[in-house]
């Protein structure tokens, strides 16, 4: 099943086109990574799906809805949910505080409710931090629910991230960079919890990563850019044996 | 680090204690002397002006000092409505709280509009000049440099000049105030105000609508500092421009820091502290503001954090946030 379809998606700033008609699909329980060198508008495309950057033209639809002209907080509601290259963890809030702002939009009661401490919103609240403590108890994350974010390694604050992320049980994910910074172990870890969200929980999954040889192993199909543009699209297989993909990114084959 | 959480027994222990220190606060006025009892009750104002402003400038981190523009706005709201329109002065509480709630949502357009950080403290401080300018040059209104008087009322049958009769109800409006406000930091709304100000960004991909977070929160400060205005007016029966100038600003932010920015438990202490502190040094005639500007210069070195942290340090109950577990 196709969850997201990204149709001639472009962006142009003031003359120079940082994302140039790219269109793919993305399917339920698939990982599609995106490759491509420094430049390449992988990011750009990131941020024109998740809203952060208007698309000067294309599509952007989930399960058929339109998801286009809607601002960053909108498309996360309707499911597509996403990380930070550079970390968008909190620090000051603890590890719990981070994953319960995850379940922000699936927390009942309104201003008044809570202002007032009616009963519907303190038992959304508490059925939220019992989802939240489950969450971090499946990635053996429940004894630092108490820690300051801030003080988290590296990998257990991409870990925590992702937790935070999913904790919606958003269909779609955009993972910018998940590895990256992360010893050999905690990358492995990282891989095998993405493969466990596509195959387990069926959620469709778009990755940035450079690390050619973990995007070979994890990814169902690859999206390789250059310049703003797609220069190819295929299973890792076929990349592999690309002619402009060895020309453009891996270097003169 | 981890962070010592309260333990259920330390969360019923809080909740008591919450309720322990006003209800003990009913038996204040035996115990004071119609001076005290007048400050006392001039803290209570402060602890809702420094409430309302440790929300934007703590807990949302937004660089914004239109704090005392809302305090002046509900002050003269309240005059306004009592003496001009003759609306009694609890019914004027809550205006003055809906106009203190107005100005806020001005202040939170300069920074919706993208105005944030230095410039933002800079056109929150022209608002709160541009506010005093309007007090004293819109005389019809505000009765100009002469101020506004507020009328003789009753209240119970016993005169709205009685201190006792005002302290109970400045107790009443600030023990409400500060609950309200606990609640929702303690919420989702509380988590998503922090979130903009430690990632703005990232706050949005969560499906939190960052604008409105923001707009709400000056509203709910604007609101809290608009009605500690009403009291004000009540407080001191006159309303004067020069009440709401840049000295007014620069106090409630010491408080604020003093306390501990974010902190509601701050607040109050903070509020208190330099609130009962000028009337110590009465003692050392010529050098208050020496002794006042090193006990507030040495608390911030030895605690940045302020007090609150030290209470925290010394114990979980005073962690302000917690998780309300199922029961």
């Amino acid at each position: 099943m196709t969850l997201l379809d990204v149709n001639g998606l472009s962006v142009r700033f003031s003359g120079l086109t940082a994302l140039d008609d790219v269109s793919f699909t993305l399917m339920q329980g698939n990982v599609r990574a995106v490759i491509g060198p420094n430049g390449a508008g992988k990011s750009t495309l990131f941020n024109a799906i998740s809203g952060y950057v208007t698309p000067t033209s294309g599509t952007v639809f989930l399960n058929g809805a339109e998801l286009t002209q809607l601002s960053p907080h909108e498309i996360a509601e309707q499911g597509v949910r996403r990380t930070f290259q550079n970390g968008g963890l909190f620090p000051a809030l603890t590890v719990l505080e981070n994953v319960l702002t995850g379940l922000h939009a699936q927390t009942e009661g309104s201003f008044l409710d809570i202002l007032l401490g009616r009963s519907a919103a303190l038992k959304s609240e508490a059925d939220n931090i019992h989802r939240a403590r489950e969450l971090l108890k499946l990635m053996s994350m429940e004894h630092m629910a108490d820690t300051r974010a801030g003080d988290l390694s590296g990998g257990q604050q991409r870990i925590v991230e992702i937790v935070r992320t999913v904790a919606s049980d958003p269909p779609v994910l955009l993972l910018d960079e998940p590895a990256v910074g992360l010893s050999p172990v905690a990358r492995d870890q990282m891989m095998e919890i993405i493969r466990r969200l596509a195959g387990e929980k069926g959620v469709g999954i778009l990755l940035i990563e450079h690390a050619v040889e973990l995007v070979m192993a994890a990814a169902d199909r690859i999206l390789v850019m250059a310049a703003g543009a797609r220069i190819a699209e295929g299973t890792p297989d076929e990349i592999r044996e690309d002619r402009a993909v060895l020309e453009a990114y891996l270097g003169h084959a | 680090m981890s962070q010592t959480m309260p333990s259920a027994r330390q969360r019923r222990l809080r909740t008591w204690i919450f309720w322990a220190v006003p209800v003990l606060l009913l038996l204040l006025p035996l115990a004071t002397n119609p001076y005290t009892q007048f400050i006392a009750n001039g803290m209570l104002v402060s602890v809702l002006v420094t409430l309302g402003f440790t929300l934007t400038i703590g807990n949302l981190g937004q660089l914004a000092f239109a704090n005392t523009a809302f305090f002046g706005i509900g002050a003269y709201a309240s005059a306004i409505l009592a003496a001009k329109l003759g609306v009694p002065w609890l019914l004027t509480i809550p205006l003055a709280g809906a106009f203190g709630a107005l100005g806020g949502f001005l202040a939170s357009a300069a920074a919706l509009r993208g105005i944030r950080s230095y410039y933002l403290a800079i056109i929150t401080l022209a608002f709160g000049e541009l506010m005093r300018w309007g007090y004293t040059h819109f005389s019809p209104l505000t009765g100009g440099t002469d101020g506004t008087p507020m009328p003789r009322e009753t209240l119970f049958g016993i005169s709205l000049t009685d201190d006792t009769l005002k302290f109970y109800v400045f107790l009443g409006v600030t023990v409400l105030l500060v609950k309200g406000t606990l609640n929702l930091l303690r919420s989702r709304f509380g988590r998503a105000v922090m979130a903009v100000r430690e990632n703005e960004i990232a706050t949005a991909s969560l499906a939190i609508p960052t604008s409105r977070v923001i707009l709400v929160t000056f509203m709910w400060s604007g609101f809290v500092v608009g009605c500690a205005g009403a009291l004000f007016a009540r407080h001191v029966g006159h309303v004067f421009p020069e009440s709401f100038g840049m000295l007014h600003l620069i106090a409630s932010f010491a408080m604020v820091l003093v306390g501990g920015l974010g902190s509601v438990l701050g607040s109050v202490l903070g509020a208190v502290l330099l609130t009962a502190l000028p009337e110590y040094l009465r003692a050392f005639p010529g050098m208050e503001e020496l002794f006042f500007g090193l006990i507030v210069a040495g608390v911030l070195v030895l605690m940045p954090m302020g007090l609150a942290s030290l209470l925290r340090r010394l114990s979980p109950i005073f962690v302000e946030r917690h998780y309300r577990e199922a029961p």
